[in-house]
């Protein structure tokens, strides 16, 4: 029997999303900053919580998403 | 062979090898971080240097003199809340008076009037002086925007922090 190739799509898609949740991140830090900065405040909740979903989901692939050791 | 090569036999090349599941978890952490850095900013009560108090502290007002002694086209620099709290008065060719805290937007320098408009000398940011807003370079916000009252007696006062260009004013 001829062995499986290794799925890699998983371990692409798993690094592709990290990486894309950076950026996310990146990009709502700096919003909220200026938005602080200009004494708007509002804002910093729903960036936080918004913030904390995109950071759980990316240390759920981190640590369990299968192929990323190969 | 050194000793300590025996006890930890890794070859060089593998020394730094990061497999991509730490790669990803070192992303995921730098995501906790940009969270917490939120959360932080969320947490704190003191605004952060610059940005107005979201409570309106009662300030003090500061005399500034006659309102009458600026011409158009001149300028003074004040100090408001404190020693570091640099200011601008100008009148414009209008005839307006305006002042505005001296920090630039873009990376803190100081602004200054020339040629009927507030220029950054650090990388030429220009700013309006009607209500402060970023005309050219690279300033993308608004300088905050001093108070001023005219008294009876002729004496100006800086009273306090205007509200943002577009901002609703707080009952
Ligand atoms: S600091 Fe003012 S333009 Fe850069």
């Amino acid at each position: 029997m001829r062995p499986k190739a290794p799925r890699t799509s998983m371990t692409s898609f798993a690094l592709g999303l990290g990486l894309l949740i950076l950026i996310i991140q990146v990009y709502l830090f700096e919003t909220v900053l200026g938005s602080v900065l200009d004494g708007h405040r509002s804002l910093l909740a729903g960036a936080f919580f918004a913030s904390l979903i995109l950071t759980l989901v990316a240390l759920v692939f981190a640590f369990r998403a299968r192929n990323l050791d190969r | 062979m050194a000793k300590w090569r025996k006890a930890f036999p890794v070859d060089l090349a593998d020394e730094s090898f990061i497999s991509r599941r730490e790669f990803t978890r070192f992303l995921a952490l730098v995501s906790a971080g940009f969270t917490a850095g939120i959360g932080y900013l969320w947490g704190r009560k003191k605004p952060l240097e610059g940005a107005p108090d979201p409570h309106g502290v009662t300030e003090t007002a500061v005399a500034l003199g006659l309102a009458s002694e600026l011409a158009p086209g001149q300028s003074k620099l004040f100090t408001f809340r404190d020693q570091d709290d640099r200011c601008i008065l100008l009148r414009t060719a209008e005839g307006d008076l305006k002042a505005y805290r001296q920090t630039c937007t873009h990376l803190g320098c100081a602004v200054r009037f020339k040629g009927g408009q507030l220029e950054c000398p650090c990388h030429y940011g220009y700013f309006e002086c009607g209500h402060g807003f970023p005309v050219q370079g690279p300033p993308t916000r608004p300088l905050s925007g001093v108070a001023l009252e005219v008294k009876a007696d002729g004496t100006l006062w800086a009273v306090g922090d205007l509200p943002k260009p577009g901002e609703a004013k707080e009952a």
